[in-house]
Formats: C-alpha cells, sequence, structure tokens
C-alpha cells in the first residue's frame, strides 16, 4: 500500500459533511463534547482514538440511531440529526457495523439485498402476490448484488447461510450490505477488526477502490493505525468524547497531544496498541518520548 | 494484490460474472415431482376416506391459515402474540353476522344481515385486519413479551364482547354458523345433489375443497412474503432493530403491517373455524386457543412456513384423531369411562412435545423436515445447514450499539 491516492473523480451529488459542536449525553455521562469536523466530498476520513473515546457514539450520530443533544450534523442540505435512521439511509449513507449485525440465517444474498430497500418498492402484497413487477425488481437488483458480492470476494458463497461464514467473511459481508444500499457516504465501523494481516490488506484495498471508482465519501472508524495513517485523507483525533485534533495524517502523527492520549496514561489501553500508534506516529524515530 | 480490475467489475456493471459466480442453490426434479403426487393425493381423497378424516382435514386447514399468521409475526418478527384468538374471534362473528339470517329462538333474540357467505368471509378477513390496524400503533412499539401482555387485553376484551353482545355473538350459548355457498354453490349436503365417481359430495367433502384452496393460497402467500423484499426486512428486525434500521427499513411501519398482515389471516382463520365447528360460543376464543397456537408453532419451528403448517396439523388433529380411537388407545378413555379424556391426552402430549422440540430440536419439525431431506442428498451433511445455524450461533446479530432507548428509538 503506498501512501494517499487523490479521489479519481468525485460524484458530483456527494456534498460534505459538517459537524458542528454535537454534544451526546447518556444521563450524567457526556459521551461526546462539541465535536466539529468537516468531511470533504470523495475523501477517507479516519475518526481513531482510544477505547471509550467515542467514536461509535459519533457513528451512532451519524446514523441517526443516537440523537444528538447539542450541535447539527449537516450533510448537504439535509439535517441528519434531525432524522430518523431510515430516512438518513434513504438519502444515501450506509453503516457497517463494528460487531456483525447480519441475519445468520439469511444467506449472503439474502442479507446483500436488504440493502436494496431502500432502492425497491415491493410491499407486503405484491411480494406475496408475486406481482411481476416485484419479481422483476428482484431480479435487476439480484444481479446488482451478486456484482458487489464478487467485488469483495464473496461471490462463490452468495447462496451460503451467513451465521456459517467465517468472521474475515462476514465482516465483508457487512461492508457489502453497506456498499449495496449504492452510499453517497459510507460509514464503516473498524472494517478490520479481527482480520488478519492479508485480509487487512485486502480491504484497506477495497476502501481505496470504493473511494476511487465510486467518487463516494468514507468515514471510518479504526483502531489499525497503519491502516489509518495510509488510507485517510484526514484524520480526527477524540479522546474522552473532545476533539484533540484534526489534520492530515501527518499532523496528527505530530500531535503531542495524540501522543500523549495513546501513550499518556496507559491503565486502558492495550500496549501492542500503543505501540503500534506510535510506530505509525513516528515511523523513522524511537516512539515514547513522552511519559 | 492486482490493481481495481474487480472495482470496474462491481462498480460500472462490467459483465465479468461468467466466471466466478456463485452456483445457485442445487434444483432436483424430485421436488416438484412430490409436491405434484402430493397434490394429486389430496384432491382425490374425498372419493376414499370416510366423513371423519375430510372434517378434521377443513379444521386442520384452518389451525393452518391461523398458524401462518402467527408465524409471521412471532416466528418471522420476534413480536410475541396472545391475541390471535382475539383475531379469529373477530373474523368468526363477522362471517356469522354478516351472513347470518336475523331471528331466533327464546330468550336469543339474534340479528343478522343475510348476505352471501363469500362477503361474510371478505369481511371477517378485512374486520380482522381493521381491528389489527387499530392495534398495531400498539404493536409497532412494544416488542417480544411486552407485545404479548399488551395484547393478553384484547383477549379478555373478546370474552367479554362475545358473552355480552348476545344479538351478534348469541352471547354464552353461541349461535350457529351459516353455511358457506360460493355464487350459488353451497358447501353444505345437498343444494346442488352432487355425486362425483358415484361418490356423493356431501357437506364435508366440499369443505374439503375448500379448505385445502384457502390453506395452500395462505401457504403460498407467506412464502413469496418471506422470499422478497419485506420478509427480509422483517427478519432483519427480529435479529437486530438497529441494524434493519439503518439499512433503511421503516421499523414501526413494518412492525405494524406484519400484525395488519397476521391479523388478516387469523381473520380468515376463525371463518374457518366457525364453519368447521358449525358454530361459535365465547369458550371457543379464550386464552387457550392463543397458547395452542403457539404451541402449533414453536412445535413447527418458529419462522419456518412449512414448519407451522405442520404443527398446526399436529395439535389440530391429535385432540379429534385421540377422540374417535380413544377405544384403541391405552390410557385414554371415552366420555364418562375411566382413564384420560381425548382432549386432555392430546394436551399431554403436547406439552412432552415442545419439552422434547425446546431441548432436542429448536428448529422444530420444519428443521427436522430439512435434516432428513438433507440426508437424503448428501449423506455427509452439506455446509449450508440454514436452520441449525439459524439457533447455534450466536455471535452475530447484536449491533455495536443498542440504542439506550430500545425498541422506542
Amino acid at each position: 500500500m503506498d501512501g494517499v491516492s487523490a479521489a479519481a473523480d468525485v460524484r458530483s451529488d456527494v456534498p460534505p459533511v459538517l459537524v458542528e459542536d454535537v454534544t451526546v449525553r447518556f444521563g450524567a455521562i457526556t459521551a461526546l463534547s462539541q465535536v466539529s469536523f468537516t468531511v470533504e466530498p470523495g475523501t477517507i476520513h479516519a475518526i481513531i482514538g482510544p477505547n471509550g473515546a467515542g467514536k461509535s457514539t459519533m457513528f451512532n450520530v451519524l446514523s441517526g440511531v443516537y440523537k444528538a443533544a447539542e450541535g447539527q450534523v449537516r450533510f448537504g442540505e439535509h439535517r441528519l440529526d434531525r432524522m430518523r435512521p431510515y430516512q438518513i439511509a434513504g438519502i444515501g449513507v450506509a453503516r457497517s457495523f463494528q460487531n456483525i449485525a447480519l441475519s445468520p440465517a439469511q444467506s449472503v444474498a439474502e442479507n446483500l439485498m436488504l440493502g436494496r430497500h431502500h432502492l425497491t418498492r415491493a410491499g407486503f402484497v405484491a411480494a406475496g402476490l408475486r406481482l411481476p413487477r416485484a419479481t422483476r425488481e428482484g431480479r435487476v437488483h439480484g444481479g446488482r448484488v451478486a456484482e458487489i458480492a464478487e467485488f469483495l470476494d464473496l461471490g462463490d458463497k452468495l447462496h451460503t447461510p451467513v451465521g456459517v461464514l467465517s468472521y474475515g467473511d462476514q465482516k465483508r459481508v457487512e461492508v457489502a450490505r453497506a456498499l449495496c444500499t449504492e452510499p453517497r457516504l459510507l460509514l464503516l465501523d473498524e472494517p478490520v477488526a479481527g482480520m488478519n494481516a492479508e485480509e487487512t490488506d485486502r480491504m484497506a484495498e477495497a476502501v481505496l477502490e470504493i473511494r476511487s471508482a465510486l467518487g463516494i465519501s468514507v468515514i471510518l472508524v479504526e483502531h489499525d493505525m497503519g491502516m489509518v495513517m495510509s488510507l485517510a485523507d484526514r484524520v480526527t483525533v477524540l479522546d474522552f468524547g473532545r476533539r484533540i485534533a484534526d489534520g492530515t495524517p501527518a499532523e496528527v502523527q505530530s500531535d503531542p497531544e495524540v501522543i500523549r492520549a495513546y501513550l499518556g496514561s496507559g491503565d486502558e489501553i492495550d500496549p501492542s496498541e500503543a505501540a503500534e500508534a506510535a510506530a505509525a506516529a513516528h515511523p523513522s524515530e524511537t516512539p515514547g518520548t513522552t511519559s | 494484490m492486482s490493481e481495481s480490475t474487480a472495482t470496474a467489475t462491481a462498480t460500472r456493471g462490467a459483465t465479468r460474472r461468467a466466471g466466478r459466480t456463485a452456483p445457485a442453490p442445487r434444483r432436483s426434479y424430485l421436488r416438484p415431482l412430490l409436491l405434484a403426487v402430493a397434490l394429486l393425493v389430496l384432491l382425490a381423497l374425498p372419493l376414499y376416506v370416510e366423513e371423519f378424516w375430510l372434517r378434521t382435514g377443513f379444521a386442520v386447514a384452518g389451525a393452518i391459515v391461523g398458524a401462518i399468521g402467527l408465524n409471521l409475526l412471532v416466528g418471522t418478527t420476534g413480536q410475541l402474540s396472545l391475541a390471535h384468538a382475539f383475531f379469529l374471534a373477530v373474523g368468526a362473528v363477522t362471517y356469522t353476522f354478516v351472513a347470518g339470517e336475523s331471528g331466533g329462538i327464546g330468550l336469543a333474540d339474534l340479528r343478522g344481515l343475510g348476505w352471501p357467505p363469500l362477503v361474510g368471509m371478505v369481511a371477517g378477513v378485512l374486520l380482522a385486519g381493521l381491528a389489527g390496524l387499530l392495534f398495531s400503533p400498539i404493536a409497532a412499539r412494544l416488542r417480544g413479551i411486552y407485545l404479548g401482555v399488551a395484547s393478553l387485553a384484547l383477549v379478555f376484551i373478546g370474552q367479554h364482547v362475545l358473552n355480552s353482545w348476545t344479538q351478534v355473538t348469541g352471547g354464552f350459548n353461541g349461535r350457529s354458523t351459516p353455511e358457506f355457498s360460493l355464487f350459488g354453490f353451497t358447501f353444505g349436503n345437498t343444494d346442488p345433489d352432487l355425486f362425483v365417481l358415484e361418490v356423493p359430495f356431501r357437506e364435508a367433502e366440499r369443505l374439503w375443497y375448500l379448505g385445502l384452496a384457502l390453506a395452500l393460497a395462505a401457504y403460498v402467500f407467506a412464502r413469496n412474503l418471506l422470499r422478497s423484499r419485506p420478509g427480509r426486512a422483517l427478519e432483519t428486525l427480529r435479529d437486530s432493530e438497529v441494524a434493519a434500521s439503518v439499512m433503511g427499513v421503516n421499523v414501526q411501519r413494518y412492525k405494524g403491517r406484519v400484525f395488519l398482515v397476521s391479523s388478516m389471516y387469523a381473520g380468515l382463520s376463525g371463518v374457518m373455524y366457525a364453519l368447521s365447528i358449525g358454530s361459535i360460543a365465547p369458550e371457543s376464543f379464550g386464552l387457550e386457543l392463543s397458547v395452542l397456537y403457539l404451541a402449533m408453532i414453536v412445535l413447527g419451528g418458529l419462522g419456518s412456513v412449512g414448519g407451522a403448517a405442520l404443527g398446526a396439523l399436529f395439535v389440530s388433529a391429535l385432540p379429534l384423531v385421540f377422540q374417535r380411537y380413544a377405544d384403541a388407545l391405552p390410557l385414554v378413555g371415552g366420555a364418562g369411562e375411566g382413564g384420560l379424556a381425548p382432549g386432555e391426552a392430546a394436551r399431554y402430549l403436547f406439552g412432552l412435545a415442545i419439552i422434547l422440540v425446546v431441548l432436542f430440536q429448536p428448529t422444530g419439525l420444519a428443521g427436522l423436515a430439512a435434516r432428513f431431506r438433507r440426508r437424503g442428498r448428501d449423506p455427509g451433511g452439506g455446509p449450508a445447514d440454514r436452520s441449525a445455524s439459524a439457533t447455534s450461533d450466536s455471535t452475530t446479530s447484536v449491533p455495536s450499539d443498542p440504542p439506550a432507548q430500545g425498541s422506542t428509538s
């Protein structure tokens, strides 16, 4: 994997994502505190931070699962903070889940077809009576689903129930299902967590290909620092619900506060992860200049 | 890794699908053949078997319709409802009222519209659907056991209305159900007299075909539903409401819709139940009926349309068969004799069967059937153990952050 490559051609209907002063509270706990950042069209934007920094909370705000107590999230003319999750899906925002949220008994194809839900119309009557428009719709979208499955190396597993697939395959189905919604903005929640090195490389490659071929924006939450630094055009760093840094990977790498967040009070941080972060932050230097 | 040739395939819709597309699930010719034979046997049955079996068959058909409807709600969508008996009652009473004549004997002054029975049947289905629609705002906001408790209220309301609205329901004595007829053809013993291959086709034979047609239609509709867009949305919302909503499913609307469809199935089932017994009475539509329907779908296999049909067959036919063969069976005695009453014996058997199913075969009769089918096809047992994977796999279906406010998000 080489460095950041600029998006080939950004789709014209991909607006920027403007996150402005978003605060989320659960009772007395403030999970996010006045977080702001902007995702430029056609970029890969990473959100990183130690465990409990509020990354997943941010994703749940972006996809409408949580409501922000203050602040707003704009996507073009839409206010994501005021919309319900299914409405957000309807305007082309797709999301994959960190802990796989697929239907284990359904086949890969059926899980992926759910991604076509907002693009298709067949209701209870049309489906139950197998009206011609329902079957035609199913066939057309089934073809597209097969293409997307092929793209993520799932082509030969289309009719396998998701529950019997390997973990890596299931993660890929998650991403494929999000892609199947034909998104303008793709939210990937730790797409390579738990994957081996080869699977991680393949996924990183796929994310780059998605961005360059589709010209859409991608927001990525990820722990794998190597992947983040090589993929992302811009990085937002959260710690304890606050934004502590925002900039290009190079800028963020040398930010003292970021280094402190990852290495400083090490009680809740996995040492290997911290070392990895430090290695990524200072590829040429020895890590641990601050304590 | 190679350059982005795969991307071109995926994103620009190139036609590289030939080489590696997945093989579709194997199609054997055995299955359609078996289905055709089974259908022929069912069609020819009235020529050979006696009235008891045909009447049982119609009762089973009614139960199949109701069980499929309940399974859509409970098995597919994961919404528990104890109100199924109520919706059956709405269907049964509506049919009896719309198709029945006014009049009555003694105390009971009965009202009826005297309209064609087909109108009564349609009205029964629609009114049950309307009742479901009125309740669906509640159904859409509750999930699982909470909906079960809320729906319990409907059963008690139904009992009260059945007992007290005498002019329509016949009160606690009940009232008899008018015969079904279709465009002048009566599903009764005469009018017109009918012989097929010198076998007289009377009420039981005629109702057998009616039941067969309705059960088949209910089965096909549900199968189609589950294999397409709404079915996938319902199954996903059972597994994870958050995932379903993020993928674009309007969760509340779908919960309301499936409740509506389920209550319409129950309405049709209620009409068939009334026709099968020949009368309606409050005690037929109590909580016990709701529980029997739940037993059907648990025994049959939650989420499986065929399983619901098998469960309905088992649960609704068993007491009738016990009753008929009370003399021949050990421990079971007829009315006034020693031993268990047939209905009681059947209940013990359901209890035992449910325990066995929950312990050893959580996917129910449908899972058992699938296991035998697979064994017949490939002895090694294919990887595509669809039903087993549904229950044995617990690594999935929990979204990263379930919303704190639960289902009412």
